[in-house]
C-alpha cells in the first residue's frame, strides 16, 4: 500500500489541484463582490440573491451538474456564447470540473467573507473617507486587510471543497482520465473495479493529507492576520 | 476663516434644521445629547447628506441643494476626530497618522509629522500599535491623524467623553495649544459647558435639531433665557482678563478686566497672559451695601440689569460690572428682602476659591 | 391538550404502520438500461417493490457492502459471477433474463451516417467532439464498447476521445442534449429516447453476447414476495413489456 504512487494516480492528484486553486482564484473576486454587497447593502431581491448563492450547499450537487451541463454545455445558451467570443470551453475539459466546483465551494466562501465583513465597524471607513480615501482606497486599505481572516477561511473552505467535489463534476464534464478525473472521481472509478480496492485506499490517504495541509497553511496565515488587526498583545 | 452652515436633515422621528455661521478658532456646538449636535458634524463632513442645505467654509461651498454641489467626503479636507478615536487596528501609530497624508496632494500639505508629534507629544507611541494605547493616547494621536491630513476644517466629536477626569485635562491641554499654535479652524461638539467655555470663542446652542443661540460664549453665558439649556447649575459669566501679578507670598493672582479685578488662587500663568474666567452664577452673592468684615476677596460694585422670572426658589440676576455682564443665582426671597431691581446699585461678592482649576483657562 | 395527544398517537401509529407496510415490499437492484421496462413492470406486481436503478457495477458493489437488495439484475454476466463467487447469490435461483443489442447514436437533428466495420472511421466522425459512453472500465455497457471498438480495430484511435459517464443512461443523455456527437448506448435505451438517432448497430459478433442475469440476494429468502418477483420477471406478461421495449428474452 506504500508503494510510490502510479502515473495515473499521480495525475489525478495533481489534476484535482490545479482544478482546486484555478477555481478558488476564479471565485475569489466573484464571491467577494457578493459577499460585499450582501453585508453593506440593501436593494430589492436581496433575499432572493441569499438564497440563490445558497442553492449550490442545499441542492444534490447532480443536480447542480446538470444545470451546468443545460447552460454551459457546448449547446448551452452561455457555454455557445463563451466559446463563441472568447473561445472557452467547458464541456469535457478541466475547465468544466472548475468550474463545477468554483460553483459548489461558493457558498461556503460567500458566508465566511460576509461574516467578516459585517464584523468590520463600519467607522472606520467612515474615518478612512474623511483622511481623503476614495472607495477604492477604502476598500484596499481598510475593508479587505480587515476582513482578511474571513476572506483566508473562505478560500480554504472552498478549496477543500474543491478537492472533494464529485456529483457535479460527473455529471458535467463526465469522468475523463488526464482532463477531468480529478481525485474523487478516480477513488470513485477505482472502487467500482474488482480489485481496486487498494488503489482506492491510497488515492483516499492523498486527499486526506492534502485536506490537511491546506487546513494548517490557513490556519497559520488566519492566525497572522488575527495577530496584526488584534494588535500584538494576541 | 468663516463657517456657514444651514441644514435639513430628518433622520427617523428627529428632525434637525439648524442654521449658524462663524468665525472664531473655536466653535462649539453645545446642546444635551440627542440634540443634532453630532448629526451637524456628520453632515459637515459628508458622512452624511442633508435634504436641503448649504455647508461652505470661507469661500469653499461643500454642498449647496440649490446649486447642486455635493463634494463627496474623502475631497472635502475636513478632519474628524472621533469620540472613540477609531484609529485603524491593522497600522502602528505611525501609519494611522500618515494614513490621511498619503490622500493629500503635495500642494495642500501644510501639516508635518514632526511638528505634529511634537505637538502632541506622540513621540514614543510611534511605533505602537492602537491597541496598546491608553484613551488618553488614542485621542492624541487621533487628534493627529487628523491634522496630518491637513484638512480646512477640523471637526471633535466630544473628544473628551471617553476619558476619565485626570485625562480630559490632559488633552484637553492639548487642544488649547492645537488652538493657539495651528492656524485650522477647529468646531467642536460638547455637553460639557466647561470645555466649551475654556476653548471656544463662538457658541452654538442646540435643543431638540434646532440653534437655540449662536454667538459669542460670553455673550450666551451671561444671557439667563439660556440658562435652562446650558444647564441650571453651571450657567455663569464668563470674563476674558490679563494677568497682572503674581503674589508668591498668598499664592493669588490679580486678573485684571474691564470692571475691575479678581483675586484667584493658584493660577498657573505669568504675567501679561491672557486667561478666560468662568464665574458660576451659583456662587456670586449680592449685597446692596459695600461688605466689610467679610472674608470674601471679590467684591465688585456693579448694577442690576435684569431680574429672571422662571418660577421656583431660586432667581437669576445679571448684573452690569462697569460693561462686564455677571450673574447671580440667588433666593427670590433674598431677592425680595433686598428690593432687588433693574438699575439698583449693588455689590457682587465671588469667592476666590471658587474659581477653581477648572474654571480658569487660556483664552 | 388530551386532543392533540390523542393525535398525536394516531399519527405514530399510522407511520409505523406505514413502515410496516414498506418493509412488507422488497428492494430491487436493476441495470440502468432496465428503467423504463421494468417500472412498467412493476406495476403488475401484487406489491410493489423498490427499484434502485444504477450502472451494474456500482450496484454489485453496494450489495457487497450489505446493502439489503433482495433481486439483482445487472446488464451483463461478470457483475453476477463476482457477487456469486463471493456468496452474495440464493444458489439455484440465477437465470439469464435478456438480451440486448449495442448501438452507435447521434442527435437526433445529426445528419450523420456511417456503417459499422472493422477499421470505421470513428474518430474521424466524432469531429472535434467526443464518445459518449458509460464507464469502459466497470460498467457493462462501456465494457462491451470497448470490447467491440477493439475487436473493430477503432480502440486505439478514440481511446483518448471518449466522455466516460458514472452509467449508460447518463451517456444517453448527453448525446441527446448534444453535446457529444456519438455515443454507445443499448438499442433499448436508443428507443426510449426521441431526441436521439440510431446511426447504426454494432456487429454482433464484435462484442461478448449482452446477457441480462437476474438472481435473488443471498440475504433474500427462499419463497416470498421477491422470489415472485423473480419469477414474475420471466411471466408471459413480463416478456411482452420487455420485447416491446426491444430486449430479447431469453429461456
Amino acid at each position: 500500500m506504500f508503494d510510490a504512487l502510479t502515473p495515473s494516480e499521480i495525475e489525478a492528484v495533481r489534476l484535482s489541484l490545479k482544478v482546486a486553486a484555478v477555481s478558488v482564484a476564479a471565485s475569489l473576486p466573484v464571491g467577494f463582490a457578493l459577499a460585499w454587497l450582501l453585508a453593506r447593502r440593501s436593494f430589492p431581491g436581496k433575499t432572493l440573491l441569499d438564497a440563490v448563492v445558497h442553492l449550490p450547499l442545499v441542492l444534490p450537487p447532480v443536480v447542480v451538474g446538470y444545470f451546468l451541463l443545460v447552460l454551459f454545455g457546448r449547446r448551452g445558451p452561455i457555454g455557445a456564447w463563451l466559446e463563441q467570443t472568447f473561445g472557452l470551453i467547458f464541456a469535457f475539459r478541466w475547465t468544466g470540473a472548475a468550474l463545477a466546483c468554483a460553483l459548489m465551494g461558493l457558498p461556503l466562501m460567500v458566508r465566511a467573507m460576509r461574516q467578516s465583513l459585517e464584523a468590520i465597524d463600519r467607522r472606520l471607513e467612515s474615518a478612512a473617507a474623511t483622511l481623503g480615501a476614495g472607495r477604492f482606497w477604502v476598500l484596499a486599505s481598510v475593508t479587505i486587510p480587515l476582513s482578511l481572516p474571513g476572506i483566508v477561511t473562505g478560500m480554504l473552505l472552498s478549496f477543500a471543497r474543491s478537492l472533494g467535489e464529485f456529483g457535479a463534476t460527473i455529471t458535467f464534464v463526465s469522468n475523463i482520465p488526464g482532463e477531468t478525473q480529478t481525485l474523487p472521481l478516480a477513488i470513485y472509478t477505482y472502487t467500482q473495479v474488482p480489485g481496486g480496492d487498494a488503489q482506492a485506499m491510497r488515492l483516499c490517504v492523498m486527499a486526506v493529507l492534502l485536506s490537511l495541509a491546506a487546513l494548517l497553511v490557513s490556519e497559520i496565515v488566519v492566525r497572522r492576520a488575527n495577530r496584526r488587526i488584534l494588535g500584538d498583545a494576541h | 476663516m468663516r463657517i456657514d452652515v444651514d441644514v435639513k436633515k430628518k433622520l427617523g422621528r428627529f428632525r434637525l434644521r439648524a442654521a449658524f455661521s462663524g468665525e472664531a478658532a473655536v466653535t462649539a456646538l453645545f446642546g444635551r445629547s440627542g440634540c443634532g449636535k453630532s448629526t451637524i458634524l456628520n453632515l459637515v463632513a459628508g458622512l452624511l447628506r442633508p435634504e436641503r442645505g448649504r455647508i461652505a467654509i470661507g469661500d469653499r461651498v461643500l454642498y449647496d441643494s440649490a446649486a447642486g454641489i455635493d463634494v463627496p467626503a474623502e475631497k472635502r479636507r475636513v478632519g474628524y476626530v472621533f469620540q472613540d478615536g477609531l484609529l485603524l487596528p491593522h497600522l502602528s501609530v505611525r501609519q494611522n497618522l500618515l494614513y490621511g497624508r498619503f490622500f493629500t496632494l503635495p500642494g495642500e500639505r501644510w501639516a508635518e509629522l514632526d511638528k505634529i508629534v511634537a505637538l502632541l507629544d506622540l513621540a514614543p507611541l510611534l511605533e505602537r500599535r492602537p491597541q496598546r494605547l491608553s484613551g488618553g493616547e488614542k485621542q492624541r494621536v487621533a487628534i493627529g491623524r487628523a491634522l496630518l491630513a491637513s484638512p480646512r476644517l477640523l471637526l471633535m466629536d466630544e473628544p473628551l467623553a471617553s476619558l476619565d477626569a485626570a485625562r480630559r485635562g490632559e488633552i484637553l491641554y492639548y487642544i488649547e495649544r492645537l488652538r493657539d499654535e495651528v492656524s485650522v479652524p477647529i468646531v467642536y461638539v460638547s455637553h460639557e459647558i466647561e470645555e466649551v467655555v475654556r476653548l471656544a470663542g463662538h457658541m452654538v446652542l442646540l435643543s431638540d435639531g434646532e440653534v437655540a443661540a449662536s454667538g459669542p460664549v460670553h455673550d450666551l453665558m451671561s444671557r439667563i433665557e439660556l440658562r435652562n439649556l446650558i444647564g441650571r447649575y453651571e450657567g455663569g459669566a464668563v470674563i476674558e482678563t490679563k494677568v497682572v501679578a503674581q503674589d508668591l507670598r498668598t499664592g493669588l493672582a490679580r486678573l485684571a478686566f474691564a470692571g475691575g479685578a479678581l483675586l484667584v488662587p493658584d493660577v498657573d500663568a505669568l504675567v501679561g497672559e491672557p486667561l478666560r474666567v468662568r464665574i458660576r452664577a451659583r456662587d456670586v452673592s449680592i449685597a446692596i451695601e459695600q461688605p466689610r468684615g467679610v472674608s470674601v476677596l471679590n467684591c465688585l460694585p456693579g448694577r442690576v440689569v435684569q431680574i429672571g422670572a422662571e418660577p421656583g426658589a431660586s432667581v437669576d440676576v445679571r448684573l452690569d460690572v462697569s460693561g462686564t455682564p455677571l450673574l447671580a443665582r440667588i433666593t427670590r426671597h433674598s431677592a425680595e428682602r433686598l428690593a432687588l431691581e433693574p438699575g439698583k446699585d449693588v455689590w457682587a461678592m465671588v469667592k476666590a476659591v471658587s474659581l477653581d482649576r477648572p474654571s480658569v483657562g487660556y483664552a | 391538550m388530551k386532543n392533540a395527544y390523542a393525535k398525536f398517537l394516531a399519527i405514530l401509529g399510522f407511520s409505523l404502520l406505514c413502515a410496516a407496510a414498506q418493509a412488507q415490499s422488497t428492494i430491487v437492484f436493476a441495470a440502468a438500461s432496465l428503467k423504463n421496462a421494468l417500472d412498467d413492470i412493476a406495476a403488475l406486481a401484487p406489491v410493489k417493490p423498490t427499484i434502485s436503478y444504477g450502472a451494474s457495477s456500482a450496484l454489485a458493489k453496494q450489495i457487497e457492502a450489505s446493502a439489503p437488495a433482495q433481486v439483482f439484475i445487472s446488464a451483463d454476466l461478470d457483475w453476477m459471477d463476482y457477487l456469486e463467487r463471493r456468496k452474495l447469490i440464493r444458489e439455484g435461483t440465477r437465470r439469464n433474463l435478456l438480451g440486448n443489442k449495442l448501438v452507435l447514436i447521434a442527435p437526433a437533428g445529426s445528419s450523420l451516417k456511417a456503417g459499422i466495420g472493422p477499421g470505421f472511421p470513428l474518430a474521424q466522425l466524432l469531429g472535434d467532439g467526443r464518445l459518449a459512453t458509460a464507464d469502459p472500465q466497470s460498467v457493462p455497457a462501456g465494457r462491451y464498447t470497448k470490447a467491440a471498438l477493439e475487436k473493430l480495430g477503432v480502440w486505439d484511435s478514440v481511446a483518448g476521445r471518449l466522455a466516460p459517464t458514472a452509467d449508460v443512461r447518463a451517456a444517453l443523455a448527453l448525446v441527446a442534449r448534444g453535446e457529444a456527437p456519438l455515443g454507445a448506448v443499448y438499442a433499448t435505451d436508443a428507443a426510449v429516447e426521441p431526441k436521439v438517432r440510431v446511426v447504426a448497430a454494432f456487429p454482433d459478433g464484435s462484442h461478448p453476447a449482452i446477457v441480462y442475469p437476474a438472481a435473488l440476494t443471498s440475504s433474500a429468502p427462499a419463497t416470498g414476495i421477491a422470489a415472485d418477483f423473480l419469477a414474475l420477471l420471466s411471466s408471459p406478461r413480463a416478456r411482452g413489456i420487455f420485447e416491446k421495449y426491444g430486449f430479447t428474452p431469453l429461456n
